[in-house]
């Protein structure tokens, strides 16, 4: 049932760890851009029920890939897999293969501390923790790094900035996050994310609390983002996914139904579920 | 009309384009109905009735006016995207070429009035039969398009050829009462541009046939051409 990337039919030489993908700042140019995560056969089951039926996808690299589907198709789940954050809870299953740079990230030995570094996440609702803006980025960094107070600065200014949130904030580090607004809260998710240099950026619903301001922020944000991580975003928002991701993937109770261009998923998709979905019938 | 396996979950959607198709579909007949009652006009020498195809030619132009307001409105209301802004889209361009198709037709009856002014020359005699190949293919096109039939669509377009070939013996035809009578030159003259329009009519129900492909397939129309044997271009 699942396609394979359509990007891989581009490349079939290129074999399993690059593929051919149209540039969309030069339309007509294809570059080689490295798959980051393959996932393979995936399932994943909440206990007796079965969320995940066999997901096979290529997420390249350094590119945005959208995750749409009505509620319940098991697009979070699929994100939550990525960074294997369902491990905290018991009689969670996933079995297949999730490779991320070749490594297999489900198999137990997989260090949870390398894959929590490698891969950042940023919920639906912003999270800062009850702390100085400075603190909750400085916070995850400490966990991995130590560093003298002028680095951290550095650090901490560095993921600001890049979170685009910098110039807001600068003269007010010490205060307390959550006097933030909501789409500032979320940038400063994004800056803490950032902060710890992740490869791999999993945004989940990232601006369904926020107002359309605060969501352009965003959005623009990932476009910046996306030169420097493989992002993955999920949304229930249908012009946002077609707006931000260079790739999409439809997925319908557990299974992936279609994924490329976005473009394409977006002017002709080739499955009528898919174009049900995004014009908003019922399948 | 619905023109989609499934309902949109807003069933006002569904409404709003079925009213812009039934609006595509009306504006195409009334267009139609003009080129006939203009080659009407000009065999029967019926100047008034050349002047209400004239008149009637701002109904269309209302119409194309209608149909551009409401492609706007579901644009900016509905952000429509894949069939649906393929179907939007087209409308917006099938419009402009009933549009065109009117004007052909209220040109028509214009020259028509200005020949009524001379000496009666003969018709040229397959004056006719390219007004009713050119009104054939706008109606079989509109059916093309009410039925979202991409391959009868595809056969009008193919045909479009058949009134090439005629209107380039029509041409000659034209030339040859020229040189046999120089005083015919005016009026010939005037039969010639009739001529042309109609023929420059078969081109936008090409047009249209075009959309109706694009609506239903996502992809250009484009075979090699077949065009009519010798054809002069003479726009």
């Amino acid at each position: 049932m699942n396609d394979i990337s359509p990007m891989r039919r581009l490349a079939p030489a290129a074999g399993q760890t690059t593929l051919a993908v149209a540039d969309p700042a030069q339309p007509g140019v294809a570059e080689l851009a490295a798959v980051k995560i393959v996932v393979r056969e995936l399932d994943f089951f909440y206990q007796d029920n079965q969320a995940l039926k066999k997901i096979s996808l290529d997420v390249p690299e350094r590119h945005v890939t959208a995750i749409i589907g009505p509620s319940g198709c098991g697009k979070s789940t699929l994100l939550r897999v990525l960074n294997r954050i369902y491990a905290v809870y018991p009689k969670l299953i996933a079995s297949g293969e999730v490779l991320l740079d070749g490594e297999d990230i489900l198999d137990p030995h997989y260090p949870i501390n390398r894959l929590r570094s490698k891969v950042g996440m940023v919920f639906q609702k912003p999270v800062p923790f009850p702390m100085s803006i400075r603190d909750n980025i400085a916070y995850g960094i400490r966990h991995h790094e130590e560093l003298d107070r002028g680095e951290m600065d550095t650090r901490v200014e560095q993921a600001l900035r890049d979170a685009a949130l910098w110039d807001e904030v600068k003269d007010k580090l010490k205060n307390n996050a959550l006097g933030l607004s909501g789409g500032q809260q979320q940038r400063l998710c994004i800056a803490r994310a950032i902060a710890l240099k992740p490869d791999v950026l999993l945004l989940d619903e990232p601006t369904s609390a926020l107002d359309p301001i605060a969501t352009g922020r965003i959005e623009q944000l990932i476009e910046e983002l996306k030169r420097d991580y493989t992002i993955v975003i999920v949304t229930h928002n249908m012009q946002q996914a077609a707006r931000v991701s260079d790739f999409t993937a439809f997925m319908y109770l557990g299974e992936l139904i279609e994924f490329g261009d976005t473009e394409k998923i977006f002017t002709k998709p080739d499955k009528q579920q898919t174009e049900d979905y995004i014009t908003g019938r019922f399948g | 009309m619905n023109t989609q396996p499934h309902d949109h979950i807003v069933k006002s959607y569904d409404a709003e384009i079925a009213r812009l198709t039934g609006e595509i579909a009306r504006m195409g007949e009334l267009s139609a109905a003009q080129l006939d009652a203009a080659m009407d006009a000009l065999g029967k020498r019926d100047s008034r009735a050349a002047q209400r195809v004239i008149d009637n030619d701002e109904a269309l132009d209302a119409q194309e006016h209608q149909i551009s307001n409401d492609v706007l409105r579901l644009l900016a209301l509905r952000q429509p995207i894949a069939r649906d802004l393929r179907e939007i889209l087209a409308a917006l361009r099938i419009a402009s070429d009933i549009e065109r198709i009117g004007d052909y037709a209220a040109n028509v009856a214009k020259r028509s009035t200005v020949l009524n002014m001379s000496a009666p020359v003969p018709l040229a005699g397959s004056l006719g039969a390219l007004a009713q190949l050119a009104s054939g293919l706008v109606l079989e096109v509109l059916q093309a398009y009410r039925e979202r039939d991409a391959e009868l669509a595809h056969s009008v377009w193919e045909r479009d050829a058949e009134l090439d070939t005629l209107y380039t013996s029509l041409f000659r035809e034209l030339l040859t009462y020229m040189v046999e009578d120089p005083h015919s030159i005016t009026a010939c003259t005037h039969l010639l541009f009739i001529a042309k329009n109609i023929e420059r009519i078969g081109d936008h129900a090409t047009n249209i046939a075009e959309n109706i492909w694009f609506v239903e397939r996502g992809e250009p129309l484009s075979d090699p051409r077949k065009k009519g044997v010798g054809v002069f271009d003479l726009d």
